[in-house]
Formats: C-alpha cells, sequence, structure tokens
C-alpha cells in the first residue's frame, strides 16, 4: 500500500511483487479505488489488465464485494462504473454467433453483420441479416450512459438481454466513461487490438498488469510475424479479390475510388490532429512520422496499390525459395528488396494503412478472409519503420525434419519495449505485479522504462505452510539433472520416477508434478511405463497427463479436480510453460504438493532466441546467461506457485534438480519461497525429502484456526490501530 | 442319515477330518462329513456359513481343503486317497467354487447388516449385550422385531453405503509371471474380471457377445492379454483381434467426452485465453506438424500410452462414481453424460460464480458464524442443572413464593416489635437454633445433594442401561397386545417369563448391590 501509494503520487511506474493468495487484487483496487475517490481529477481511471478470463472475472468479483463494503461501510451507494471486457465470444448474446465454438469464427460472423456498409445495404434490401442487438444499441445505447455499478461479463450480458443491446459493442463503448476497466493485456500491448479498443482512453489512468511475469513475452509476441509459403497462397488469392473487386468497382461506382484517393492526398491528417491533441493512445504500427505526410503516390491509387503488392509479395516468395538458414537485420532487407524489385522504403511504411483504407472502401465484409494480406501488410510497414529490435530469419525447413521444406520467414520482434512504450508513455502510472517477478531489476531493463517503487513482498505466516524442497540426489545417490547430457540417463530416469512414487504415497489428494518440457515428458512417461513405475504410482493416485491439445488437456483437469474432491487422489503431470502452469491454480486440495522435474529452460537451439538473446546482451548489457536463468526460474517459480493461493493453503514444493541449490539459481526465485529453503533442504535425497515431506504435511495436516492467526497474519482492527503493531508494520516495509 | 431326502450332489470317500477318517458329501444346501461306519454327520454346514475355502498349496505332501465359516472357525479336511486324492479335492474345491457364491450373497446380506447395524448403533449394541447374550432373550426374537421396525421405518440410510470403486492399478495387479517354458502366466481373480468390466465396458459387451459362443473364458482372457488394446504402448495392426474394436469405441467415448467440454470454466483451457493472437502473429514456437509422416513410431507409441493413461484414469473415476448397474453398458452411459453437457449451458452461470466466489474467499477472512444452535428449552432449569434430588425436597417452591416470602418476611421484620410478655422459653429457643444450625432435625434437606454426585458414573451407567434393557423387553411385551391369536398369546407368556428372569438376573442383583452400599438412599425400583 505504502510503495503504490508512493508510485500514485509521483504519478510515476511501479514494479511489485507480492506472492499470490495474499490479497494482491484486493490490494491494488482499495487503494486505487480510494485514491479515485480522494482525487477524482488526478486519476480518472483504472485500467486493471489480467491474463485470463477467469482471472478478469475474479477481480471484477472482488471488486464487487470492495464496492459493497463501501456501501455497508458509508451507507451510500457511490456511482463508480466498473466492467470487465472481453472479445466477442465471451461477451456475443446473438443467438447464432454466440453458438460458434472460436473466437475467431464469432468475430468473423460478428463482422458480416455488423460492418457498417452491411448495414447500409440492409436499409435499401431487408432481407439481408444483421445482427438485432447491435442495431438497437446503435440507435440508442449510445445516449444514456451504463447505469452505475459494477458489470462482470455475465452482468453485461444479462444486461444486453434485457435492454436488447449489443454486451460488447456495449462495454467497448462504456469504458471510455467507466471508472474502473477490468481486461486482458492485450487490449493495451497488441497494437491491432489496442488501436481499435483502448486508443481513447484517458490519460489520467493507472494502469495496473496484474500476473505480469511474462509480459515481455506478450509484448514480443504481439509485434512478431511469421509468414509461411501458405500465406503467401493465400495472400496472393486475397489480392487477386482484391483486384477483381476494383476492377468491378471501377465499371460500377468509379465515383467512391475517387473520394478515396481525393482523401489519401489529404494524407493521414486526421490521424496525425488526433495524435497531437494526446487523445490517441500511439499505434507503434503507425509510426509518428507517416502522420505528417500523404500516401505516397505510388500507391495511392487502388491499381497501383495492389500491383504493388503483387511486386512485394512475389519478393517475399522468391525469399521463401532459399536453401540454407538466412539471418538479416531490417535495414539489410530494405537494402535487398529495393535492390531485387525496386520498392521504396516509404510506400512501404504506409502499407498497413493504405489496405485498410482500401478494405473500408471496397466494402468487403469478412475481414478474417483477408487476414493473410493484413498480416503481409503489417509486416511490410513493421519492418520499414523499425529498424532496430527486429531481426528477420528464414529457415527453410524445421529443425527436426531437414528433408521437408517447410520455409518460414520469421520477422520477430526482440524489444518488448517497442510494444509496451505508448502505454508507459501515455498513462501516468503503471504497475507491474506478478507472484513471481523475481529478481525485479530486469523487467526494467528490458521493458526499458524508469520506475519509482520496486518493492517485493513476503508473506506474513502464522505457519510456515510452504516447504520448498530441493531434490539433488537419488537414493543411489545419482546426482538428478535434467541437463542436456543425463536427459537420456535411465538412472535419473528412474531416481526422478522413485521420486513420484514415493511422494504419491504420502502426499494426500493431489500432487502437481512439472516436466521441463513436452518432448521431455513424453520421454520419461514412456519409459516410466515401461518400467512399471507408473503402474505402481496408479496403486496409489490416478494419473492425468497434459497432452498438446487443449480440450483433451481440460478434460484431463477436470477429470484431476473430480478425483482429488472425492478423495481418491491424483497426479496432474504437466509441463512448465504449458497452459496449465500458466493459468490454472490448484488450491488446497487440488495441489498439495507439486513437483518440479528439471529446471525449465527454453529451447536454446532457436535462432529467434539466439537472436533475441544476443540483442539483450548489445542493448540492455544482459548477459545471455542471466537471461535464461531468468526465464528459466520464473517459469519454474509459476509452477511451484501454483499451489499455495493464500495463507490457509499449504503445499510441498519440491525442486528436483541439483542446479537448484546453486546460488544464482536459488537467488532468482522470489523472495517469499527463498525465505523458506534454509540449508538443511539444499541438496536432498529421494529419502530425506520423503521424511521430511511426511514430517510437514503431518504437522499442516492439525486444524488451523482462526485464532491461531490472530495477531501474526490476521489482525482485527484494534490491534490493527494498536500502537505496538504500527511499529511493526513500519520495521517490516523498512525491511524490503 | 438325517436328511436322505436332500439331493446329494458329491460323494468323496476317505476324507480325513481331525485323523478320522469318513466321507465328505455335498448337498445342494450344505456340506457334511460323516465319519466311517456311523450314519449320521459330525460335521455339517450350510454353504451360508461359509465364508470362503482355502487349498493347500499343489507341491504339499497333504491335500487338504479348508472351510473357513463365519464365525471364524474353519474346518479342515484332509482328502487320503492315495491316487485320487488330488481329482477329489478338485472336484469338491470345483463344486464349492460353484455353490458358495449363491448362498453368499444371501446368508452375507443379513448377517452383514445386524453386524453392521450393531456397530453403528452403541446402544443396540449394548441392549443385545443385555438381552441377547445374557439369554434372556434369544437372538432371534431381538432381530424378528428390531429388523422389522427399522426396515418399516426407515431402512434408507443403511442403504446409501459408500461403493466401493476400483483400484487404480487393477491392470497392474495381474502381473505377468514367466512359466519356465516362453509363456506368461496371467493371474486373473474374479475382483479384477468385475475391475475391468467396470472400467471397460467394452470389453464386457465383448464378452458377452463372444463367451461362451465362439470362445471359451479362458480364450477370450489370453487374446485379451494378446490384444494391442491391453499393451497400450503398441500401435494397433492386425484388424482381425476382436478387441480392435473396444479400442475404436474408447477412442470414441474420450473424443466424446472432449466433446463434451468441461462444466468448470475455471479448468477449460480453451476459453481461458481471451484474446489469442492471429494466425501469423506470434514467435512461432515450432510446433510439431501433425501429419504422421514425420512422426517417428516411438512418438506416437508415446502419445497413445499418454491418452491411455488419461482415459485409464478417467474411466476408473467413472466406474467409481457410477451407480450400481449403469455400469453395465456404453451407451446409455454417454447418452446420459450428453444430456448433462446439453444442459451445461443453462447451467454454467451458476457453477461459474459458485467457482468465482470459492477463488476469492479467504475462509479466515470471514466473521466467524457458529454452528447454528437449539436453544435448549427448559421449563425448571434448577433441575436441569442439579438433576434428579432425593424425594423430600419434592414441595416445591417457586421463585415468586420465595420473593413473596421474603418481602413478607422484611415486612414482618420492619414492622418487628417484641411483646416480651410472649416469648418462648429459653429451653425451647436452644432446641429451635439447634435444629436449625446445620445438622439440625430442620436443616437436613439444606445440605441436599443432587443424586448424581452421590451415586458414581458406573452405577449410573449401569442404571442406564438397565433401563433401556427394561423398556425394550417391555416393548417386546406391550407390542404383543391386543393378544388375538395363539401366537401372541405364547409370547406374551414367554415375555412375561422374559421379564421376570429379567428382574431375577439383572435388576435383583442391581438392587441389592445398591442396598448394599447406599444403605441410607431410598432406593424402590
Amino acid at each position: 500500500m505504502l510503495e503504490l501509494k508512493r508510485t500514485l503520487d509521483a504519478k510515476g511506474h511501479g514494479v511489485l511483487e507480492m506472492p499470490s493468495g495474499t490479497g494482491k487484487t484486493i490490494s491494488l483496487l482499495s487503494l486505487i479505488v480510494a485514491y479515485q475517490r480522494a482525487f477524482p481529477l488526478e486519476v480518472t481511471k483504472l485500467i486493471y489488465c489480467s491474463r485470463t478470463v477467469p482471472e478478469i472475472e475474479k477481480v471484477v468479483e472482488e471488486l464487487r464485494k470492495l464496492m459493497e463494503f463501501y456501501t455497508k461501510e458509508t451507507g451510500e451507494s457511490n456511482n463508480f462504473l466498473a466492467l470487465a471486457l472481453s472479445s466477442r465470444k465471451n461477451l456475443c448474446i446473438h443467438p447464432e454467433v454466440s453458438s460458434l465454438r472460436f473466437g475467431k469464427e464469432v468475430d468473423g460472423k460478428c463482422h458480416s453483420l455488423t460492418a457498417s456498409y452491411v448495414r447500409a445495404q440492409h436499409h435499401s434490401n431487408p432481407n439481408l441479416p444483421v445482427c438485432r442487438f447491435y442495431e438497437e444499441f446503435d440507435s440508442v445505447g449510445r445516449q444514456v450512459p451504463l447505469p452505475a455499478g459494477i458489470y462482470n461479463l455475465d452482468d453485461l450480458k444479462a444486461f444486453g438481454r434485457r435492454k436488447g443491446w449489443c454486451p460488447y459493442y456495449l462495454a467497448r463503448y462504456s469504458i471510455l466513461h467507466a471508472n474502473i476497466v477490468v481486461y486482458s493485456y492485450h487490449y493495451l500491448l497488441d497494437p491491432k487490438i489496442a488501436d481499435l479498443v483502448s486508443k481513447e482512453l484517458a490519460k489520467k489512468s493507472v494502469v495496473v498488469f496484474d500476473e505480469a511475469h511474462n509480459i515481455d513475452n506478450v509484448c514480443i509476441d504481439s509485434m512478431s510475424v511469421n509468414i509461411t509459403r501458405r500465406t503467401l497462397d493465400r495472400c496472393q488469392t486475397n489480392v487477386d479479390t482484391l483486384q477483381n473487386t476494383i476492377h468491378k468497382i471501377k465499371e460500377t461506382d468509379a465515383a467512391k475510388l475517387r473520394e478515396e484517393y481525393r482523401r489519401l492526398v489529404e494524407g493521414l491528417k486526421e490521424a496525425n490532429v488526433a495524435r497531437e491533441t494526446d487523445i490517441y493512445l500511439a499505434n507503434p504500427v503507425l509510426p509518428d512520422e507517416i502522420l505528417q505526410e500523404a500516401v505516397p503516390g505510388s500507391i495511392r491509387t487502388a491499381e497501383h496499390f495492389v500491383g504493388f503488392m503483387r511486386r512485394f509479395l512475389e519478393y517475399l516468395k522468391s525469399r521463401l525459395r532459399v536453401q540454407h538458414v538466412v539471418q538479416e537485420s531490417a535495414p539489410q532487407f530494405l537494402k535487398d528488396i529495393f535492390e531485387k524489385v525496386c520498392i521504396d522504403r516509404k510506400p512501404l511504411r504506409f502499407c498497413a494503412e493504405r489496405l485498410q483504407s482500401l478494405l473500408r472502401t471496397l466494402e468487403i465484409a469478412d475481414i478474417a478472409d483477408f487476414s493473410a494480406v493484413t498480416l503481409i501488410s503489417n509486416f511490410a510497414t513493421l519492418v520499414s519503420t523499425y529498424s532496430q529490435g527486429f531481426t528477420i530469419i528464414i529457415e527453410p525447413f524445421e529443425d527436426r525434419t531437414p528433408t521437408i521444406a517447410n520455409p518460414v520467414l520469421h520477422f520477430s520482434c526482440m524489444d518488448p519495449s517497442i510494444a509496451i512504450k505508448p502505454v508507459f508513455q501515455r498513462f501516468q502510472s503503471v504497475v507491474i505485479t506478478s507472484g513471481t517477478l523475481s529478481p525485479l531489476d530486469i523487467y526494467p531493463r528490458i521493458l526499458d522504462f524508469r520506475p519509482v517503487t520496486m518493492a517485493s513482498f513476503t508473506m506474513t505466516l502464522a505457519r510456515t505452510c510452504l516447504c520448498p524442497l530441493i531434490v539433488g540426489r537419488g537414493n543411489d545417490q545419482v546426482a538428478l539433472s535434467s541437463k542436456f547430457e543425463t536427459r537420456e540417463d535411465f538412472a535419473v530416469i528412474r531416481n526422478y520416477g522413485n521420486l513420484l512414487l514415493e511422494m504419491s504415497a504420502i502426499v494426500p489428494d493431489g500432487i502437481v508434478a512439472f516436466f521441463t518440457s513436452y518432448v521431455y515428458m513424453e520421454n520419461i512417461v514412456a519409459s516410466w511405463y515401461e518400467q512399471g513405475i507408473l503402474e505402481n504410482i496408479q496403486r496409489n493416485k490416478l494419473i492425468f497427463i497434459e497432452t498438446q491439445d487443449a480440450a483433451e488437456t481440460s478434460m484431463a483437469l477436470e477429470k484431476y479436480q473430480e478425483a482429488c474432491e472425492n478423495g481418491r487422489g491424483a497426479i496432474l503431470l504437466s509441463v512448465a510453460r504449458g497452459k496449465v502452469s500458466e493459468g490454472i491454480d490448484f488450491v488446497h486440495h487440488y495441489g498439495r504438493a507439486v513437483i518440479m522435474f528439471g529446471v525449465p529452460y527454453v529451447y536454446t537451439q532457436s535462432r529467434i532466441l539466439k537472436a533475441r538473446l544476443e540483442y539483450l546482451r548489445d542493448q540492455f548489457q544482459i548477459r545471455e546467461n542471466d537471461f535464461l536463468t531468468f526465464d528459466a526460474m520464473r517459469h519454474a517459480a509459476q509452477c511451484v506457485g501454483r499451489a499455495i493461493r493464500g495463507k490457509t493453503d499449504y503445499g510441498l514444493m519440491i525442486f528436483a534438480d541439483k542446479r537448484y541449490a546453486r546460488a544464482d539459481k536459488r537467488g532468482k526465485l522470489p523472495r517469499w519461497i527463498q525465505e523458506h529453503i534454509n540449508d538443511g533442504s539444499l541438496n536432498l535425497t529421494v529419502d530425506e525429502a520423503v521424511q521430511l515431506s511426511k514430517h510437514f504435511l503431518r504437522q499442516m495436516a492439525q486444524p488451523f484456526r482462526q485464532e491461531d492467526q490472530l495477531g501474526l497474519s490476521l489482525l482485527t482492527l484494534e490491534q490493527l490501530e494498536s500502537e505496538e503493531m504500527l511499529q511493526k508494520i513500519t520495521q517490516i516495509a523498512h525491511q524490503t | 442319515m438325517t436328511s436322505l431326502s436332500e439331493e446329494v450332489l458329491l460323494v468323496v470317500k476317505k476324507v480325513r477330518q481331525k485323523k478320522q477318517d469318513g466321507t465328505l458329501y455335498l448337498m445342494a444346501e450344505r456340506i457334511a462329513w460323516g465319519p466311517e461306519g456311523k450314519d449320521r454327520f459330525t460335521v455339517s454346514h450350510l454353504y451360508a456359513d461359509i465364508r470362503c475355502q482355502k487349498i493347500s498349496p499343489d507341491g504339499k505332501a497333504k491335500v487338504q481343503l479348508q472351510l473357513v465359516l463365519h464365525t471364524g472357525e474353519s474346518t479342515t479336511f484332509h482328502f487320503a486317497n492315495e491316487s485320487t486324492a488330488l481329482k477329489d479335492r478338485e472336484a469338491a474345491k470345483e463344486l464349492l467354487q460353484q455353490l458358495l457364491p449363491k448362498f453368499k450373497k444371501k446368508a452375507n446380506k443379513e448377517l452383514e447388516e445386524k453386524n453392521r447395524m450393531l456397530q453403528e448403533d452403541p446402544v443396540l449394541f449394548q441392549l443385545y449385550k443385555d438381552l441377547v447374550v445374557s439369554q434372556v432373550i434369544s437372538a432371534e426374537e431381538f432381530w424378528a422385531n428390531r429388523s422389522g421396525g427399522i426396515n418399516n421405518t426407515d431402512p434408507s440410510p443403511y442403504n446409501n453405503k459408500q461403493e466401493v470403486g476400483i483400484s487404480g492399478a487393477f491392470l497392474a495387479d495381474i502381473r505377468p509371471q514367466t512359466d519356465g517354458c516362453n509363456g506368461l502366466r496371467y493371474n486373473l481373480t474374479a475382483d479384477i474380471i468385475e475391475s475391468i468390466f467396470r472400467t471397460y465396458p467394452a470389453v464386457k459387451q465383448k464378452y458377452s457377445e463372444n463367451v461362451p459362443h465362439n470362445l471359451t473364458e479362458k480364450e477370450f482372457w489370453t487374446r485379451f492379454f494378446q490384444s494391442h488394446y491391453f499393451h497400450r504402448d503398441r500401435i494397433n495392426t492386425g484388424t482381425q483381434d476382436i478387441f480392435s474394436e473396444c479400442a475404436k469405441q474408447d477412442e470414441k467415448g474420450l473424443k466424446t467426452l472432449v466433446t463434451q467440454g468441461v462444466k468448470n470454466p475455471l479448468v477449460d483451457l480453451q476459453s481461458l485465453e481471451d484474446k489469442t493472437l492471429d494466425e501469423g502473429y506470434g514467435i512461432c514456437t515450432t510446433q510439431p506438424s501433425t501429419s504422421n509422416a514425420n512422426k517417428s513410431v516411438k512418438d506416437s507409441s508415446n502419445s497413445a500410452i499418454i491418452k491411455r493413461f488419461n482415459h485409464h484414469s478417467a474411466m476408473v473415476l467413472a466406474a467409481g462414481s457410477r451407480r450400481g448397474e449403469l455400469a453395465s453398458d456404453q451407451a446409455s452411459e454417454t447418452s446420459s453424460t450428453d444430456g448433462n453437457s446439453r444442459d451445461s449451458d443453462f447451467f454454467q452461470p451458476p457453477v461459474k460464480k459458485v467457482k468465482l466466489q470459492e477463488a476469492i474467499e479467504f475462509e479466515d477472512l470471514q466473521r466467524e458464524n457458529r454452528p447454528k444452535t437449539v436453544p435448549l428449552n427448559l421449563k425448571k432449569s434448577d433441575r436441569y442443572a442439579h438433576g434428579p434430588v432425593p424425594l423430600q425436597s419434592q414441595q416445591y417452591t417457586t421463585s415468586q413464593d420465595i420473593i413473596n416470602s421474603v418481602n413478607y418476611i422484611r415486612h414482618e421484620m420492619a414492622s418487628y416489635k417484641p411483646s416480651l410478655t410472649q416469648v418462648l422459653s429459653s429451653t425451647a429457643a436452644t432446641s429451635a437454633i439447634a435444629a436449625l444450625s446445620p445438622g439440625g432435625v430442620l436443616m437436613q434437606g439444606g445440605a441436599q445433594q443432587a443424586i448424581n454426585q452421590m451415586v458414581p458414573t458406573e452405577v449410573q451407567g449401569e442404571l442406564k442401561h438397565l433401563y433401556v434393557a427394561a423398556g425394550e423387553l417391555l416393548r417386546h411385551f406391550w407390542s404383543c397386545f391386543p393378544v388375538n391369536t395363539l401366537f401372541l398369546e405364547e409370547k406374551v407368556i414367554k415375555m412375561k417369563s422374559n421379564l421376570e428372569r429379567f428382574q431375577m438376573t439383572k435388576l435383583h442383583p442391581f438392587k441389592e448391590k445398591i442396598q448394599r452400599q447406599y444403605l441410607s438412599t431410598n432406593v424402590s425400583f
């Protein structure tokens, strides 16, 4: 709270690490809401970004509680408007559209019903289907703002049903005047979406990125482009369609094209004015410079632009025909393209804007169909705009299958700060927080910002409810490690199996085990099966395994929880960096122990990663090894942190790799885990670990009452106000 | 012979029991053994009484068969005919194997029921000890009344016993043993077969289709163990395998499970991500292409194992939670779950709400709400506090009376004027003081002790038991009225004698004991 207040006062940015389940969300919410109430002119809006849909909904529910508390204490209902925003898939109430399973389908279908020209055509031809919810919203929804209150996704849907308005567009419209907006951080970080959704959000907002330990990857992902042969083929058909449509339109409605041309001559003035007056969030795909200029003449007419795209496409095709791996920087690429097909840098930069304009003019119904050509044009703009921070890698085949030609052009972003820069620049306070952000100083470096506060908090516990153990050896003294040299070693695999078997016998309910990669897990499972270890484990618990198929894994997960629920107990074998490790919590009996088999390093042979490491070294002076270890440890911490979601929860954290005992690895774990690792639990054998866990579990199984926590980790109001406690709190605060 | 009318199924001669030669008879309802030369059975067990049979290992010199009864006793038969001993024993064993299960269910049910009732209800157990074990009434009588009553009133709590699930490792328990000559032996027990059937309904279906028309039981299981179906890591090769269909069915079942999706939105990985990156964006983590061409055989076998483990665990779990016979056919099972999935759309919001609430709530931060109790409504709280008091203090004064009298006395005292002419004589005064001081005649009631303090707890306990037992007997007695049948009349007479016997054996000794120890108290039964 103190640190947060300081950050808000200074109107700066902050990095806060707080263990999960200690009320991170609620303290952030309550302070910022209080701040908003106290200084309504200083902070007008809270933008709370989280990672997954359930987390977003959780935040809103907590907010609802907070507001209920306000009404109870103050006796008056405050007129806060808070709402969650999610994709159409989660908000659509149109009976046909919402029954579609995939987000992309929903988006496409929605677009085909709500696009402006579709609706225009509907006026002349009433048989053309439109979405009645959108029509209703469009005609009356904007006039009256959404009444104050807390709207979760379901509340929005219910409200939409009642009024007959489209909840998605209602939410998108309402975030502009809402006091609190909760949504996924893609809506701010991904330039494609941010441009649509978030660009008009007020400057005096506080932005919170929760669960932000992976934020750099999100940034990078949103700016990177992959082009395969299939993309190019689809792009080719797109361009052909464009050409045909232009021809058709020329015959029937040439005025429209002329009108577009006129607009382009005037340039992107409008956008420029908007940006200068600081209404919009900057779009990294749309760099400042091009706003000053008109679209260059060479691509101003529609035919010329299509021809230009064709040339660009041919060039890309020729590049994909290489036989060996090529890596080059953006300037090199531009030079080459100029030499080969005489494409200048300037028109390339306008590519994305020009295409958008054309698509609008041509009244293309389904934007989803044109994703390929949009992708290519975005690539063109990016590659010509940024001379640094990106790299181009062309791989003619996959590493594992050198015989099959499958050329891919990776245009990969290496600098996460590019995508997040507008956010830091625009909003007065950005708070980055998560349960696992250690080591703290690396985030400001890779995201390139200067935080006012950086703090890592630990849990105040009435009992040590987490028990991190580092198992470095098997019972036969074989060193346990997942490092590459011993990966296939039977002794290691057997000892890993032994560890799981022993644990399955003593840990109640659920155990989650994480492997470093999917392939590694597959191999280990197979050899455990051959050695009969799995069968022995089955005597104690049921086994569920994460697969690469999300639906199958969801089913396995549900069954796993069911098995934990009914007392049979189960083991979930899962993969670090997988979906399970990122989004699923294993509270209480769903995860009494987490076993981390090995250190989850990324696949270091990937060229993209190598390029990124080089870039980090050159630009930010971060050593390759430091970054790799940091990355591995944050994932390991993420995995083991899944089991502890609060003070009443308890769980074992077993790090099964001798490398964890080293100071450089251990030191990169979050403080709240680190402080419970003592020298006695550093390099254990399987047997020793079993003994320690038995002891721990027996202690934890004792009833844990509220009174035990009172005064320690739970304070009554009187205790909180007492002098002594205040002193203690300031003391703790000074330590951090 | 006592029961010639019984059908004799098997006669085995030269069977020794307790070092005595004799003949073993297996009849329709019981097994009996008579010593040689005598025409009556010295050993006779109803099949219903037998818990199990045990046989001596093959290698042993003595060929024996042991019967273990439910009571825990056992009887051992020694097959002594040198040449055919083994064969005899096998024959007897086989027959018993067929017969015992038939009776087992019937007998066990009753016995177990009674046993459980006694175990679950300590009062009943005590009663049973008081009445049956001390032979006041016979066990049949006890149960006759009891079980009827209980079954009539409320049979449900006894029926919802927890079903036993299936061990996750039942397939692992059938550890193949090499028999030395290039073969494998699998030991299958009825339990394991049951487990297989419950977990894999498809196999059960195959079994009922093929056995015994096409295959013998043994062949069926041999094929089962040979099939790729059993060996999860092997890839399907032959199509002549009868189990390939099972595998397909499983695959289908798994698929339907997957397509049904999950009901708990917090674990649905598909809808977790809010906004997926469009195709073509993002750091492409080299995804192994899905085509099988470039996948090595090992890889696909590995993923087959993983799939099968998930499926196996799911099936085991489902088998455990399925109710009784529902396990029989997969068709009904899938259809029923299908119905659920259709409903799930309607139910989803509440489920989601509950799960979300769970996720954000912290128990320890809640206001403590104590379990609600029913306030005890006492008419006379002093009686509750002190327990029954001896008879003398029976004249109660209500508090209002006391207050009134106190007021009255106070009033009297205030307006008290000593009239010295009418004072007591000094002797009368001293005697009055003596009577009012502690230990005096009038102060006896003041030092009253509650009975519960005077009487030690064991005596109280005994009294309680006697009270309950007497109540039970009286219940039996009064249940006979009105006496309108001969049977009831007999019963009344019997109950009367029972009651008398109870008085003689239980009450009188207790009364005497009490009198001996606590002469002062006025005990009357």
